[in-house]
This record gives structure tokens, sequence and C-alpha cells, in this order.
């Protein structure tokens, strides 16, 4: 029992790292039709611009500020202005197009990381000790519950931003109906670009978060970008909860046959969920099938 | 005041705006009625800012408003209500009605119209916490009427209320546009259903092939048995020729 509790929270924290990706990449779909197959190469890179501001003497908390604005401004702004901005003028945004754009931009950053940095796992810094709590038997890893606390708390932010501001529905009416959000006088645009800057302040989070446990690689990506992409199909791809439940199941499904069944297949895990989901209720866990009106 | 000038515009390379003219005046309703594919909801695009103008000009109470975006359309009194459900599904109903008045910058008034519609739309005030997406077809359309009067607009742009709509929501739609008039409102409207939108308008105006063929009192049109002969698949100049 005290092993199921151990092996279950460091799944959900592990999980609730995954969600970040995975909401992020559920936003921009939302907003801009966007399917971005380069979400996984946007959590393994702010943790290299954290190791290159550290390296530049910064502290490590000042270099994680640093990160985070560079990500923002790179993987957010500059994401949406140079790539996918262009792609619709020319009548390709809704299209394979910009999700093979997207690949692109995914080999290219993890190609440049190579280059620049090299192709050895660098250590990074953890955000916190690795302290443990003994609760009743249970060995409890403090990370793990600050990990989940980070995380939740910040979706759980994100929410009631969503919800509770006036930007946050303009941007939800951007996002369920773009067409009725234009007429109504909202810049609908610049509710896209506040859900590009979300998606890569969240990656960079996971980014910080997730990094500590694999290491800084160049290759990171491809795991954690097919994890979110997998997290919001399962979960339903056109909401946050949706995606928050896909993470947070991946990540305990994954612990819990790594410990109690096989280490070496959990990589087909979440792949096997994604086909069982898409068989038996392809519009998500907590999908709704409602259909996009174009 | 609203007057468009020769008015070419269309969907990248087709033309479907070929010179369009007419004048609508104050607080009247006028409705546009002809066939389909005669640009009647382009026009609308057209006036808000939805479309490329290629040449012409359209004058808002005799000022040059060619071109400008939907948010300054908005900012000089304009609304547009268009065609088919145009609710934020997964907002509230307050919500929706908030959107209406996103762009104003005093939010402390937006919140006392939108009491002040609910009051004119008792429904959307039992229904205020309701998803959007929850309300059956007639109860959307309201919604989206009392969206479009919350800035308290000078000209209402209106596409086909109607569809989707039982006769006797129908009529309650009309008798909040009349009601609106009679308040000094001017309403430019879309209708398929002609007769009864003639039935209920001040004016009547036929576009054939973007242009202004009839412009002329929502009676004399109703009278007028070319009106009926257009819509049974009939050109005018076949009418005028024979």
């Amino acid at each position: 029992m005290e092993q199921f509790l151990q092996v279950l929270l460091s799944g959900l924290a592990t999980g609730s790292i995954y969600a970040l990706a995975a909401i992020g990449f559920t936003l921009v779909w939302q907003a801009a039709q966007t399917v971005n197959f380069a979400q996984g190469e946007f959590v393994m890179v702010p943790a290299f611009f954290v190791l290159v501001a550290m390296n530049m003497g910064m502290p490590f908390w000042l270099a994680m500020i640093i990160a985070m604005l560079v990500s923002v401004f790179l993987l957010g702004y500059l994401f949406k202005r140079a790539i996918v901005e262009p792609m619709q003028r020319q009548g390709h945004g809704n299209s394979l197009s910009l999700i093979i754009v997207t690949m692109a931009l995914a080999i290219l950053l993890k190609e440049s990381v190579k280059e620049f940095y090299g192709a050895e796992a660098q250590p990074y810094p953890a955000l916190m000790s690795s302290e443990t709590w003994n609760i009743g038997g249970a060995i409890i890893s403090v990370t793990d519950v600050l990990h989940l606390v980070i995380s939740l708390g910040v979706v759980l932010l994100l929410t009631l931003f969503l919800d509770r501001t006036r930007t946050g529905r303009a941007m939800q009416a951007t996002a369920q109906n773009p067409g009725v959000a234009e007429i109504l006088g909202v810049d609908t645009n610049r509710m896209i670009l506040y859900t590009f800057l979300i998606n890569a302040a969240l990656a960079s989070l996971a980014s910080f978060l997730i990094t500590p446990v694999y290491l800084a690689k160049f290759s990171n990506g491809e795991y954690l970008g097919l994890i979110a992409f997998i997290a919001a199909i399962v979960g339903g791809f056109n909401q946050i909860r949706g995606a928050l439940a896909g993470g947070l199941l991946i990540g305990v499904l994954d612990n819990m046959v790594a410990t109690y069944l096989t280490a070496e297949y959990r990589a087909a895990i979440p792949l096997l969920l994604l086909i069982v989901v898409i068989l038996f209720k392809p519009e998500g866990l907590l999908g709704t099938s409602e259909g996009r009106s174009v | 005041m609203l007057e468009l000038k020769d008015l070419y515009g269309g969907y990248g390379k087709i033309t479907i705006l070929n010179g369009t003219s007419f004048k609508i005046p104050k607080a009247c309703i006028t409705t546009v009625i002809g066939p389909n594919g005669a640009g009647k909801s382009t026009v609308f695009k057209a006036i808000f800012g939805l479309l490329n103008i290629s040449s012409g000009q359209i004058l808002l109470e005799g000022e040059d408003v060619t071109g400008l975006k939907p948010k300054q359309m908005i900012s000089k009194g304009v609304t547009y209500v268009p065609q088919g459900r145009n609710v934020v599904p997964q907002l509230s109903v307050y919500h929706n009605l908030e959107l209406g008045g996103i762009t104003a910058p005093d939010q402390d008034k937006v919140r006392e119209r939108i009491e002040q519609v609910m009051d004119q739309f008792p429904m959307l005030r039992q229904f205020r916490d309701r998803k959007a997406i929850e309300l059956s077809g007639g109860q959307q359309k309201q919604l989206e009427v009392a969206r479009s009067l919350l800035l308290d607009p000078k000209l209402i742009l209106i596409d086909e209320p109607s569809i989707g709509l039982s006769p006797n929501l129908v009529q309650e739609v009309f008798s909040t546009l009349q009601r609106l008039r009679d308040q000094g409102v001017t309403i430019l409207m879309v209708e398929q259903n002609a007769k009864a939108a003639l039935a209920m308008s001040d004016y009547g105006l036929v576009l054939e092939l973007g242009q202004t063929r009839m412009h002329d009192d929502a009676q004399k049109l109703l009278a007028d048995p070319r009106v009926g002969h257009l819509f049974l698949g009939g050109h005018l100049e076949e009418e005028e020729e024979a």
C-alpha cells in the first residue's frame, strides 16, 4: 500500500508536468488550429537557455527568469509572427503544410541544440532539494509534491484567468467562434498571440520541472512531444481539463506499469492508451463530439 | 443615414458587388431581398469591414467609413448580426452579452447596459448563467440581437434573422426590431422570407447580381408583381423586355 501511494504520487507529479505541455498544445490548437509538432522541443529548449544563462555567470533563479522570457519571445511571439502567421496568410493555416512546418521546426530546434551545445546529456540543477517525508511508512518525495503543487497551481491560475477575466473570456470567444469574436470587436489576432505566449510559458515551466529528472538533452523533445500530443488526444483535444486528465493519466499509468509490470515496455504505454481511446472513445475521455464549423 | 456609392468588391478574385448603390433613411427598417447569390450578405460584410472593397464608397451619416475594420465600425455605432448561430457556445448567456460591449472603455456602463438589455429580454435574465449552447435556436437568436444592442447602436445590420426560427419566434424578433426602430435605431435587414419581412418594413430594396434593381416603399414592393417573379427565378430585365 505504501509503495502504491509512492508510485501514484510520483506518477501524478510527472503527469502534471506532461499536462502543462499538453494544455499548451491544446490551447494553441483551439486558438489557431495549429497542431504544433514542435511542442516537445518547446519543452526541451528552455532548459538549455537556463544552462547558457548560468554559463554566463547568472544565478540559477535569474537564469530561469531570463530563459522563461527568451522562450516566451522566441517560442511564443516569434513562432506565431514568423512561422504561423505567414503560413496562414498564404492560406495554409488550416492544412497539413503548417503541421509539416512545425515538424521541420522541431528538427531545426533539436539539431541546433545538438550543434551549439553538444549531443551529451547535460547535468541540470534541480529546482529543490531531494528530501523525502516519511508519512505512515510511505516515502514521499518533496520534489514530487512540489511538482504537483506548482503544476496544478499554474493550471488553476490559467483556468481562473480564462474564466474570470474579460481578456480570458475574449480568448475563449476567439477559440470557440473566431468569426463572432471579430464582429464583436475582439482583437482576435492579439488573443491568439496571448495563447502562443501562454503556451511558451507553460512549456518553459514544464522544462524547468522535468529536465532535472531527464537531464538536459537535445533529444528530450521527442518523447515529451509525443506524450503531450497523446495526453491532449486522450483527454479530448479541445479542452484544458481534458489535457490535464490525459497528462495525469499517462504519468500514473507509466509509473504503475514500470513498477508493477515491466519497465522495458513503459514507452509503449502511452501509445497503447492512445489506440484504446481512439478505438473506444474517439472524442476523448472528457471530450465532446461537437463538430467544429469552419 | 447610410449610403453606398458604386461599390465593387468580393472574395478573392470573384467580384460579387458590381457597383452596388443605395441610400437608407434613419430610424427606418429597410429589407434587402433578392435571389440567392445576389450579394445580400456580401453587402453587409462590405459595410462592416469584413470584405475587400476594390472601389466605391460607404458613407455613414455623411462620413466616409469605407474600409474601416469591424472594431472601428462598432465605435461608429454600427453592429452586425450575421446569419446562422453566432453565440460563443461555452460561455454563459451573461458573458456572451458582455462580449457585445467588449470594445467599450467604461465597463461599469456595460454592466448597467446588460441589466437593461436583460429587462428587454427577460428570457436572458432567466438563463443568464446557462451556457449559450444550451439555449434553443430562437433563444440564441434573441441573445445575438440583445448582444448587438449593448453599445446602443445607431445602425443594426441583421442577416436572415428568421432562419431556423418558428413563425411566432420570427414575429417576436420582428417586433423587437420594430420597437428598436421606434426608438430611433436604423435597421438594415436581409431576409429570405421576403413577404413577412417586407410586411414589417418601411422600405424594401431588391438586389440582383450585386446591383440595386428596385428600391421603394416596402408595401409597394410587396404589391409589385415583378418582385414575385424575381423570386420564382426570373430576371428583371426579361420582365421589362416582355
